[in-house]
């Protein structure tokens, strides 16, 4: 017998009898673009308005560095990224700006699916990340979240809130771990 | 009696440090309360804790039906499914993929299930360069230790501790001690083992029978990165951490990171579902002893564990003793019930090392009777004669007398008289009374509990 086969034949003979699964409310909450800055802000991420996405080019180049390397699929670029992309490329960007799918008020954390990454490494080989959201795509709770996403999460997606940190070293709280050092959410 | 020491001897050393002992306590005390502070902020915790337990219940009841399902949607996925009965099979399937792939490197994050299965002793004595890379997790790596805790692996150490190990291991300045500096260090270490690793090693947080997809939680973003860049990603799972539907994770993340830490929510909550184009994606789905445990009726629950390391933040005895007087991958509460199911023998000074407080039953998002299965633990462990034989003969000792009021009262006579009468220095020999090792005996009283009684009865009669 396989060991699958003699896994499965354990769990049967271990398991009680069927008990029910429970439906799971959606459990209801402040969607406000209030509460999503506090709770990121509060994360260690930043939250900032845009009255429009042309705006989007003026924004980033008034906040970073001109010479930053920048990826992103929403600008005209100085580092072109997609799935092929050598490491030794990507390692060098300092900048990824990226548009999230949607945003989550009671968490700070913004859906970001495989087909907006350009690579799937881009989220966290970039020194610092933007993710570009629209107002109108905030949730109020997980449950919300979820339920966009219906059965479908896609090859690849991250519910990314804030940037990389740590307290692994007497837990002070520390930014910049091993992913993005600062994360700004832009909000149009 | 058992042959390895017991968690108390163990503890003995950890104790012996006062200062750290007394730190270390108050450290995971401010974690459990950022805990409590991020649970009174959400106002259907408690409602979210049942429905938790429910969805854990009802899918250990129909965990093989799951697991099946599981299977089926990863492969659709072109995903590679392995199953692995127990530790060593898990360690050879794993190292049968690294070396299939041609790979010689390999970068993990954090996963107590291959701590578990030691696979990282395993693949370096295969010649396969294995690197932790979550920051706390290499921390001990290059210290040779074990994690002392199941969301802080080196909660035990100080950052003076790390200073001297990346002094040692990485070349920092002797002496750096600012945890920015020490992370930057490593950081700028870990992004040349991501660079060069042909392989990514996980673990699972929770996976999911409808959509065949494994989500991953961390803080520093290093299973992303890892995964990212690597060619091959290996997930390893223990096969409790199915849930039934996409949606159950809105219940799970929400009370994950609340509980281990009060963060609302983990800064990278990653579902892999299918490999990037031309990369490899493989599942190691591991028993090592969960269908017994399953087939334990009073200790079935302790499946349901979500590793949010709540049970030993609240913990008096955990925090007072340190994850290693446990000798135990999972320590503290939640380890103290699934390590018997591992070895009885081994382990059984650990179902012992608890106040039945019940302060992690209390704080468990999953709802899990700790401290019931501690006792029960413990009535098993007795009747399977493997309780020390102080402990033993002492409690039968005790029996006998309580079930005889008239020995009761003589031997009470006597303890009154004879606190008195012995010279301190005997009454506290640790020898003898181990009890008052730490601790000052209470002044006898002039006149029994019955003797009182008897005399009130006199004065109200009057």
């Amino acid at each position: 017998m396989s060991t699958r086969a003699r896994m499965l034949a354990a769990v049967r003979a271990s398991q009680p009898a069927a008990l029910p699964l429970p439906a799971v409310p959606l459990f209801e909450g402040e969607a406000s673009v209030g509460k999503f800055t506090t709770v990121l802000e509060s994360i260690g991420g930043q939250v900032v308005s845009l009255s429009h996405l042309n705006q989007l080019a003026a924004t980033v180049a008034l906040r970073y560095p001109s010479e930053y390397r920048v990826a992103s699929a929403l600008l005209r670029t100085t580092v072109a990224v997609n799935a092929a992309t050598a490491a030794t490329i990507l390692e060098s960007i300092d900048l990824a700006v990226l548009r999230g799918a949607f945003g989550v008020a009671e968490n700070g954390s913004v859906w970001l699916p495989e087909a907006a990454m350009l690579h799937r490494a881009l989220p966290t080989i970039a020194q610092h990340l933007v993710l570009v959201l629209d107002r109108r795509d905030l949730v109020a709770t997980m449950h919300h979240a979820y339920g966009r996403l219906a059965s479908q999460p896609g090859g690849y997606g991250i519910f990314l809130a804030g940037p990389s940190k740590t307290a692994d070293i007497e837990q002070s709280l520390v930014i910049g771990a091993h992913g993005a050092r600062s994360l700004t959410v832009l909000l149009c | 009696m058992s042959q390895s020491p017991t968690h108390a001897q163990r503890s003995d050393v950890f104790l012996l440090d006062a200062e750290r002992t007394t730190w270390h306590d108050e450290t995971l005390w401010f974690v459990r309360q950022k805990r409590d502070k991020a649970v009174y902020a959400t106002p259907e915790f408690q409602e979210l804790r049942q429905l938790a337990s429910d969805i854990k219940d009802h899918t250990l009841s129909q965990l093989a039906e799951y697991l099946e399902q599981f299977e089926a949607a990863a492969l659709a996925n072109g995903v590679r499914v392995h199953w692995a009965a127990d530790a060593d099979e898990h360690n050879a399937i794993v190292l049968g993929i690294v070396r299939a792939a041609g790979a010689s490197r390999v970068v993990k994050s954090k996963s107590m299930l291959t701590e578990e299965c030691h696979l990282n002793p395993h693949l370096l004595a295969n010649g396969v360069e294995v690197i932790d890379s979550d920051l706390g997790e290499r921390i001990i790596q290059l210290r040779g230790e074990a994690p002392s805790h199941v969301v802080l692996p080196a909660i035990h150490l100080k950052k003076e501790d790390v200073g001297e190990t990346f002094w040692q291991h990485l070349g920092t300045e002797k002496g750096l001690t600012d945890p920015q500096q020490l992370t930057e260090a490593a950081r700028q270490h870990l992004r040349e083992k991501f660079l060069a690793a042909e392989v990514a090693i996980s673990g699972v947080n929770f996976a999911v029978a409808e959509t065949g997809s494994v989500v991953v939680c961390t803080n520093e973003g290093n299973a992303d990165l890892a995964i990212g860049l690597a060619r091959v990603h290996i997930a390893c799972m223990g096969m409790e951490k199915l849930l039934p539907r996409l949606s159950d994770l809105a219940v799970f993340t929400r009370l994950l990171t609340r509980s281990a830490t009060g963060q609302p929510i983990t800064t990278y909550t990653s579902h892999f579902t299918r490999p990037a184009p031309g990369k490899e994606m493989h599942v190691v789905i591991v028993n090592n002893g969960r269908s017994q445990q399953l087939g334990r009726p009073d200790f079935r629950a302790s499946l349901k564990c979500i590793r949010c390391g709540a049970c030993m933040n609240t913990c008096p005895v955990y925090r007072r003793s340190g994850g290693h007087s446990y000798d135990f991958t999972i320590p503290g509460p939640i380890g103290a019930i699934l390590s018997p199911n591992i070895d009885m023998r081994q382990h059984v000074s650990l179902p012992f090392a608890s106040t039945l407080c019940g302060s992690c039953t209390d704080v468990c998002p999953v709802k899990i009777d700790i401290h019931t299965q501690l006792y029960k633990w413990r009535q098993v462990l007795g009747a399977e004669g493997m309780l020390p034989a102080s402990k033993k003969y002492s409690m039968k000792l005790l029996s006998r007398v309580l079930a005889r009021p008239g020995l009761f009262k003589a031997g009470g006579v006597a303890a009154r008289l004879g606190l008195r009468l012995v010279p301190h220095a005997l009454s506290h020999a640790p020898g003898y009374n181990p009890w008052a090792i730490a601790r000052e005996l209470p002044a006898p009283p002039k006149q029994s509990f019955r003797e009182w009684y008897a005399h009130q009865s006199s004065v109200s009669a009057k």
